[in-house]
């Protein structure tokens, strides 16, 4: 019984949306994503936290943008029609969306397929963001961790 | 029918009863003599013992009870009022609400006894009365015993009691037949309920419940509905079936407190056939029935005057029944879908303003304009109304602050007294919740911090008792409150020197430092000046609590103190959180709004007209000395090549600051609904949230009290 039980488990597969950013690929949980909108206006929000861009009206809601990309230190985001905002909805913070250069695809990934030893990761991206390292074929996908993101937000 | 639908009315009776009990009892320490109030007291102290009965609060009837002796006491003149029997009052009323705190939490009294208060104020009786105490503890038995025994034997002499000749219908009639055959005892019963009693349907169904008990209740007089809507008088008669002796029913029944006494015999079917004997008897009974009421008031309250307070009870009566209780939530609820329809007119107008610009709708668009029009009008009509619904005064957080500070007077050992003004002015009942707690710390402040001790008020010439000021009113779209006693003032010395030692601010910085500023430490998180920790203020969570907690409201607030001469802070808090009217400006192609209620006027001045002072720039208007704020600069838009030689400034006002914002272009007014930027960039000072335009577009509103 127990046994099977494990094996359920093992292969029990988390979905992840594969987003781009710059060259390299990122899989983000989708239980945290409500919702994924194009590019839009964003109010600019004065003496914001700087790698907050601004503020979107997603259906009548108000929702702070922030930019991975001037979290992790890459270069500045250049919008395309590629470009996709990605609303995470969070317990603590609510609503916060994330601009991503590239939407891809949505895999599943079994807690085989990650590898968990990311000490050592690009030299850009500090490592905290990251929790694990999923295979898909050739493809390697960094996973976010999510609450490391928003929650570096808060401290600040 | 339940009784835990009574809990509710309980919780807000027994809570407003409390109330006027501290009120009066502050009353009564200062014209120990005045009957009025004593009456009040009473009245309320016994409405709060017999409700609590009701609802089988036991421990907080004995409490009650006791307290009302010693009141009652206090009536008949057997013992003077002083201010150490007024602590044991105060201490008792502080029980009362512990227990209503607990049943409110809990729908139960819990289980403190409270038996060392209670012995307190026996023995204060004893202690008071000396020989005579005896009648102190049993008094109010007593004297409604012997009022029982005059009654029933007024009952008597005047004849036949209600039950023998209440109305019977057909089908309860048949039912007392069956039940007679099937050989069960029947019993005509009625019960008279004491005539101050409040919740009589709750003691109604008491007693219905008691019975049920021992047996059925075969008919009703008047009708159970009437008696479940407290239409009756002060007795209802019922017809009982049971295998049971009577003796146990009466004894279950008289255990519902608030029950006068009960009248009861063996009936038989017969009785309630409406032949010729009995056609006579009904009116009888009704003319009986007011008299005995009539004849039994005055002489249970004679010196209470209990017929003015019962007439003001029932002249209350309609307006309680016009009035519907609603859950906050559904309000906020309705609030939300009211701010939904103001976004999606603001869309229609927009359309609307941008099909006029095409110019080829023509006749048509006319029309539409008027209708969107119609809208908005109805739209704001709306608002308001809502609003206004959600609005409460001040009053009732605001009324137990004259006893906090009599209680601080006392442990403080320094005279001192409350005034209170405009306790009518209303707020968003959520505001109301949450200013209490800023207010009662401000006014502990002065109470400890600003009153000087007698001495020292004395050399500096002031009267001996300290005056603290509450003052409430409105002004434009903000609801000022006013803190403001007649102390020591904040010693800015001390409060610099406070801060060198605390390292915040070098001593040669503390030089330059203005007294303002100087002031603003004191709202620093951990910063206490009291010299010693009382338990009433000094342990450093202080003004930067009331700080945070009143700009969590969207206000904010101000002091301004005099050495030696007194303080006074300013609580300044928007009267409404959800939607205002607002100026929407242009700055760059970034759109922004200003409150309209703190828009003075609009100014279009030359550049010329700048001048300076201490490097700033100012503009000179009709007197007035305003500085000029450059939006631009402050939000960090791009920088414009080329300024213009004409500058528009919106005037702003707040109290009696004022300050001119530049901004590049005005875009007109317009009615918004305030939304939150969400937590993660809420620790903005300038922007103190967004709202969406017509056109979906987000504008962030700028806090022009964060600016002035």
């Amino acid at each position: 019984m127990a046994n099977n039980e494990m094996e359920v488990v093992n292969q029990e597969k988390v979905q992840y949306i594969v987003v781009k950013i710059g060259s390299e690929q990122y899989g983000l949980n989708i239980s945290y994503v409500d919702n994924i909108v194009r590019m839009q206006k964003i109010t600019r929000v004065p003496k914001a936290p700087h790698h907050y861009v601004g503020v979107i009206n997603l259906r009548g809601e108000i929702v702070p943008v922030m930019s991975i990309r001037r979290k992790m230190g890459l270069e500045d985001d250049v919008y395309t029609n590629k470009t996709r905002i990605i609303i995470l909805k969070l317990e603590a913070q609510g609503l916060i969306g994330v601009i991503v250069d590239e939407v891809r695809e949505v895999i599943n990934l079994g807690e085989d397929e990650i590898d968990r030893n990311v000490q050592n990761t690009s030299k850009k991206v500090d490592a905290n963001f990251i929790n694990g390292i999923g295979k898909d074929g050739d493809e390697l996908i960094s996973i976010f961790e999510i609450s490391a993101i928003v929650d570096a937000v808060e401290t600040i | 029918m339940d009784i835990s639908q009574y809990l509710d009315i309980f919780i807000d009776e027994t809570a407003e009863h409390i109330q006027s009990l501290s009120d009066n009892i502050m009353a009564l320490e200062q014209e120990p003599e005045n009957a009025d109030t004593i009456n009040e007291i009473f009245r309320a102290a016994h409405s709060l013992k017999g409700m609590a009965g009701t609802m089988g609060f036991k421990k907080m009837q004995h409490l009650t009870h006791d307290m009302e002796n010693v009141f009652q006491e206090i009536r008949n003149g057997n013992v003077k009022v002083n201010s150490n029997m007024i602590d044991i009052l105060f201490e008792c009323l502080s029980a009362v609400e512990e227990y209503l705190e607990t049943v409110k939490s809990t729908s139960d009294e819990g289980s403190n006894d409270n038996e060392v208060l209670i012995k307190k104020l026996n023995d204060y009786l004893i202690d008071s009365e000396g020989g005579s105490s005896e009648s102190g503890d049993d008094s109010s038995e007593e004297a409604s015993d012997s009022e029982e025994d005059k009654s029933e034997g007024e009952a008597a002499s005047s004849g036949e009691a209600p039950f023998k000749t209440m109305e019977v219908d057909e089908s309860s009639k048949s039912k007392l037949v069956e039940a007679s055959e099937a050989g069960l005892k029947l019993y005509g019963c009625t019960v008279y309920i004491q005539s101050d009693c409040l919740l009589k349907a709750a003691r109604a169904f008491l007693v219905f419940k008691a019975i049920e008990d021992f047996g059925e209740i075969l008919a009703f007089n008047p009708s159970s509905q009437d008696i479940e809507d407290e239409k009756f008088d002060l007795c209802f008669s019922v017809i009982i079936a049971s295998q049971s002796e009577f003796e146990p029913i009466k004894d279950a029944i008289c255990a519902v407190s608030e029950i006068d006494r009960v009248e009861y015999d063996v009936v038989t079917p017969d009785m309630y056939n409406q032949d010729d004997q009995e056609e006579g008897l009904p009116k009888e009974e009704e003319k009986k029935v007011p008299a005995k009421a009539e004849t039994k008031a005055p002489k249970k309250d004679a010196s209470n005057k209990s017929n003015n307070k019962q007439a003001k009870k029932t002249g209350n009566k309609p307006v309680t029944a016009r009035t519907v209780r609603v859950d906050i939530e559904k309000l906020d609820a309705l609030m939300n879908q009211v701010s939904e329809l103001i976004i999606a007119k603001n869309s229609l107008v927009s359309i609307s303003t941008t099909e006029g610009n095409n110019g080829n709708q023509g006749f048509e668009s006319q029309g539409f304009h008027e209708q969107i029009e119609y809208l908005e009008r109805i739209t704001t009509n709306l608002h308001e109304s809502v609003m206004k619904v959600r609005m409460v005064p001040i009053e009732t957080t605001v009324n137990k602050f004259p006893r906090m500070i009599r209680d601080l007077s006392r442990k403080l050992d320094k005279p001192m007294h409350l005034v209170m003004t405009g306790e009518e002015t209303e707020l968003d009942r959520t505001v109301v919740d949450q200013i209490g707690d800023p207010l009662q710390h401000l006014l502990r402040n002065s109470a400890d911090h600003g009153i000087e001790d007698v001495d020292l008020r004395l050399q500096r010439g002031k009267p001996e008792e300290g005056k603290i000021e509450l003052n409430a009113y409105q002004e434009g779209n903000n609801v000022i409150i006013v803190v403001k006693d007649d102390g020591g003032g904040i010693d800015t010395e001390a409060v610099k020197r406070k801060a060198i030692e605390r390292g915040i601010v070098s001593e040669d910085a503390a030089e330059d430092l203005t007294d303002k500023e100087i002031i603003d430490f004191l709202f620093m998180p951990s910063f206490s000046m009291a010299k010693q920790i009382t338990d009433i203020s000094g342990r450093g969570v202080g003004l930067d609590v009331v700080k945070s907690n009143i700009e969590a409201l969207g206000g904010d607030v101000e002091v301004k103190s005099e050495y030696g001469v007194g303080s006074k802070f300013t609580v300044r808090l928007p009267l409404t959180l959800a939607i205002i009217q607002a100026l929407m400006v242009e700055i760059r192609d970034e759109k922004y709004a200003i409150a309209l209620g703190s828009i003075m006027n609009i100014e279009n001045i030359s550049k010329s007209d700048i001048k300076y002072v201490q490097a700033k720039e100012v503009i000179h208007l009709r007197g007035l000395v305003i500085p000029l704020i450059r939006l631009d600069q402050l939000l960090d838009s791009e920088p414009k090549e080329e300024e213009d030689d004409n500058l528009t400034v919106v005037i702003v006002k707040k109290g009696d600051n004022h300050a001119g914002l530049v901004v590049d272009n005005l875009m007109g007014q317009q009615e918004i609904v305030i939304k939150s930027l969400g937590k993660v960039i809420d620790n903005n000072k300038i922007i103190n949230g967004a709202t969406i335009l017509g056109d979906g577009e987000v504008a962030l509103i700028i806090d022009v009290n964060a600016l002035v």
